[in-house]
């Protein structure tokens, strides 16, 4: 998967939204991203998997919402006023929603900056250096596949 | 010709003329000397013939033509209809649909030639004309139906008489070296706009040369002064098979007749006929009439040539056929055909409008002042009535009857008759009984599933029924109704029903379940285990049923349209399941019900009454929740513990139950408040939360609010 990854931005450069979820910053691919929204009511859908929220409205829509955190392994999110959800779009599968402690920045990052890795966890493609940080780059794909 | 902009009309078009097809070979099957059907048959295998040829699948042509040719021998009489022709006839049909399938699927028939089925049916009519072999060698002329083949009086272009300039024409023009053709063109008798048609043709020859002669006049032509034919001369220098093909090609043409003419055959002709004007007008007048009976209605062709005593009868055959056909052709129906897609679109709108009108509503019950005016209120609620009407019409536009679906069982279970070698009967009731498009073009398969099922595993075969003391043949019955805001579909038999020590044994054998699971399981609960993948009862694997993948699947398929399907059985007397689906898909009525602080939404459809219910009354059987309510016994459930809610400290004196049905079975859901009546619009989860079959979807509410919709049915 990294892979396939690596040959499509073998050249060009790529966005990444930057967001905080614990002490660690992660980038998610701006193409993916439909839209970011502040936190709003999530609804509980009794019996999903435990990583799913549960489902808001975004505009007429109903949109799944899921915490990385608990997907990750980390302790449960806490909201605040700088928490996000980030709507990422895949083909076929639709939208769904990601909790995220704090969105920062959108930062461009050439392929120079990123470091593949492929031990750095199941959801991490990359280390991208921006200035003097470090910015972990999610496998969108991975994330959001199901039995993980 | 570009025709692509036809093929969803042509596939329309062609599956109704299937069916039709399909419905009358059955009845012929058992009426074989119907002539009404038979009939009908010949039309609709001529409309397809037709329809194809139009659209260039020439592969479906030449079935069609070739079954319609059958056809031409049964209607003289000179083909009986036996078994082995119906199932030949079969064999076409499922050819035919082969096509369609192909065409559906790339715009293009395929590569499928279908030789041996055309053979076949070349051998039934070589057959029928080897009995009789002078009367059959014309008839299969006239049947071909091809120019050269064709009788010499359909060339018509010859009998029309040349004036002197016409004539000098038609010389001047074959002096400076153009070949002279003459063409005779037969339009089809459903055409509307002839004279568009005639038009087309000479447009589309004109390409090759100069049209020299008119019959009827192109004055007349362009007034639609003529039957179904008309004639002409051209001057070209093309070949003939040119100019005949740029005629066929134009659309609606039934048939093109011609050959190259000489000036001089053509006067000579015209003289001799002169000449012989009194003996031979008579037996022209006689050509011109037998052909227009032919012409008019291919029905009543008879291969006898023209003696007058048989002409007669002929004649009136033609007569009641193209009188039939008057009747038989559907009056123009005041419908319009719709892309479900609009109606999609349309029915997302009118949601987004429900959602818009809720929020209207939710605003004004706030307590607020500026919303306590009268005519704003009163606004509020005819809105809602329109809204609700409006809803329930385009509901209605998306109903379809579910005919379109079984009307093909019956051919199924017939071909099963044959495979499984038992002698069964399906019966048929409530085909009319609509239901939204989306669930008719899903619920095919797991109703053919269910016919399958009972025609394999749940008839005995003939000797064990006689032994039995059964009817030798078994009956399948396919029932359908309303019921409340479900449609009912009964599928049923009266075999041997399911033998649920049998399936319990099976069940332990397979590890499904231990021997202990089993003593606990109720008779219905063991029943359900049919339900499991991969779970067979089937003895040996047929192509027909007991590869495993049966009843899951139907469970599967049914509970994705938001239904479900049940069993009941009973030993020698027969299985019946019953499919349950929701009459829509997109909009319903629900109680608005308070579980703790979640709102969840139940269709009002399925609720069968509210009570309050004092603690002290619940009794307790088996160790689980019941109450006692006009006798009958109901299963509780505390929807708190149901939905993974922690248990509350103290419990209330009286517990609010809403009492659900299904079908027979009921069930009371213990919930904190209700919050009234309310139109909803389903709204999936998507695709990444599994979850119970428990929530059905969300809808939003009002405020913006999200709410569950729960699903009852998986409750009982």
């Amino acid at each position: 998967m990294a892979k396939a990854a690596l040959e499509t931005v073998e050249k060009e450069t790529k966005q990444y939204i930057v967001v905080k979820v614990g002490n660690e910053q992660y980038g998610i691919d701006i193409s993916y991203v439909d839209n970011i929204v502040r936190m709003q009511k999530i609804t509980r859908v009794p019996k999903a998997q435990n990583y799913f929220k549960g489902i808001i409205n975004l505009r007429g829509e109903i949109v799944p919402v899921m915490s990385i955190r608990i997907k990750m392994d980390l302790p449960d999110d806490v909201f605040t006023n700088a928490s996000r959800i980030i709507i990422v779009k895949i083909e076929e599968k639709g939208s769904m929603g990601i909790i995220v402690d704090q969105v920062k920045e959108v930062v461009t990052l050439s392929r120079d900056d990123i470091e593949r890795v492929t031990n750095k966890g199941r959801f991490i493609n990359g280390i991208g250096t921006h200035g003097d940080e470090l910015i972990s780059l999610f496998e969108i794909n991975a994330i959001i596949e199901e039995n993980v | 010709m570009d025709v692509s902009q036809y093929l969803d009309v042509f596939i329309d078009e062609a599956n109704e003329h299937l069916q039709s097809l399909s419905d009358c070979i059955m009845t012929l099957e058992k009426e074989p000397e119907n002539m009404d059907t038979i009939n009908e048959i010949f039309r609709a295998a001529h409309s397809l013939k037709g329809m194809a040829g139009t659209m260039g699948f020439k592969r479906m042509q030449h079935l069609t033509h070739d079954m319609e040719n059958v056809f031409q021998e049964v209607r003289s009489g000179k083909i009986k209809v036996d078994s082995a022709m119906i199932d030949l006839l079969f064999k076409c049909l499922d050819a035919i649909e082969g096509y369609q399938d192909n065409i559906r699927a790339t715009s293009d028939e395929g590569t499928e030639d279908n030789d041996i089925i055309i053979k076949e049916l070349n051998d039934f009519i070589a057959a029928a004309n080897g009995e009789k072999p002078k009367a059959g060698e014309k008839a299969e002329q006239k049947a071909e139906q091809k120019p050269e083949a064709a009788a010499e009086n359909e060339k018509r272009f010859l009998e029309f008489e040349l004036n002197d300039s016409e004539k000098d024409k038609i010389r001047s023009s074959e002096e400076s070296g153009l070949h002279i053709y003459g063409l005779t063109v037969y339009i089809q008798k459903e055409c509307l706009l002839k004279a568009a048609r005639a038009f087309l043709v000479f447009k589309a020859v004109e390409e090759y040369g100069e049209i020299l002669v008119y019959n009827p006049s192109s004055q007349e032509i362009e007034d639609e002064h003529f039957d179904c034919d008309f004639s002409f001369y051209i001057g070209s220098s093309e070949e003939y098979d040119k100019i005949f093909q740029a005629a066929k090609a134009v659309s609606e043409i039934d048939d093109v007749i011609g050959e190259e003419v000489h000036y001089e055959t053509l006067v000579a002709k015209q003289e001799k006929a002169e000449n012989d004007a009194a003996a031979e007008e008579a037996k022209a007048a006689k050509e011109t009439e037998s052909e227009v009976e032919k012409t008019s209605a291919p029905a009543a062709e008879t291969p006898v040539a023209a003696p007058s005593a048989a002409a007669a009868p002929a004649k009136q055959q033609a007569a009641a056929g193209s009188k039939k056909q008057t009747i038989a052709k559907p009056v123009t129906n005041r419908t319009v055909r719709v892309d479900i897609e609009k109606l999609d679109a349309l029915m997302n709108q009118v949601s987004e409008l429900i959602i818009a009108k809720n929020s209207l509503v939710s605003i004004s019950s706030t307590e607020a002042a500026d919303f306590q005016n009268q005519s704003f209120r009163e606004q509020i609620e005819y809105l809602e009535r329109i809204t609700t009407t409006l809803h329930e019409s385009v509901m209605k536009v998306r109903m379809v009857p579910i005919e379109s679906v079984v009307n093909k069982f019956p051919r199924m279970i017939r071909d099963l008759c044959r495979k499984l070698d038992k002698k069964m009967d399906l019966y048929m009731s409530g085909e009319d009984t609509e239901l939204d498009r989306t669930v008719v073009d899903q619920i095919g398969d797991p109703l053919q599933h269910l016919l399958r099922n009972s025609a394999d595993h749940g008839l005995e075969d003939n000797e064990t029924r006689v032994a039995k003391g059964k009817p030798e043949v078994g009956s399948i019955f396919l029932k359908a109704f309303q019921e409340g805001n479900n449609v009912i579909i009964e599928v049923g038999d009266d075999g041997s029903g399911i033998d649920v020590e049998a399936v319990r044994s099976k069940a332990i054998e397979r590890g499904v379940i231990t021997e202990e699971q089993a003593d606990m399981m109720t008779q219905k609960e063991i029943i359900n285990l049919l339900f499991l993948p991969s779970f067979s009862m089937a003895k040996k694997i047929t192509d027909i049923s007991g590869r495993g993948v049966g009843l899951d699947v139907v469970k599967s398929n049914i509970e994705a349209l938001g239904g479900d399907v049940e069993v009941k059985t009973q030993l020698g007397e027969g299985t019946t399941f019953t499919v349950r689906l929701p009459l829509t898909l997109a909009i319903i009525q629900a109680l608005m019900v308070e579980i703790r602080d979640e709102k969840y939404a139940i269709a009002l459809g399925s609720i069968s009454n509210i009570e309050d219910i004092p603690v002290k009354d619940i009794k307790y059987v088996e160790a689980e929740e019941v109450i006692h309510l006009r006798g009958k016994v109901i299963p509780l459930f505390r929807m708190d513990q149901v939905l993974d809610f922690e248990p509350r400290e103290e419990e209330p004196e009286s517990l609010t139950v809403v009492i659900v049905k299904k079908g027979d079975s009921l069930a009371g859901l213990v919930v904190d408040n209700l919050m009234g009546q309310q139109e909803i619009v389903i709204k999936s989860l998507g695709k990444y939360i599994n979850n119970t079959k428990l929530i059905s979807g969300a809808t939003i509410l009002g405020d913006g609010e999200v709410a569950l919709i729960l699903d009852v049915n998986t409750l009982m």
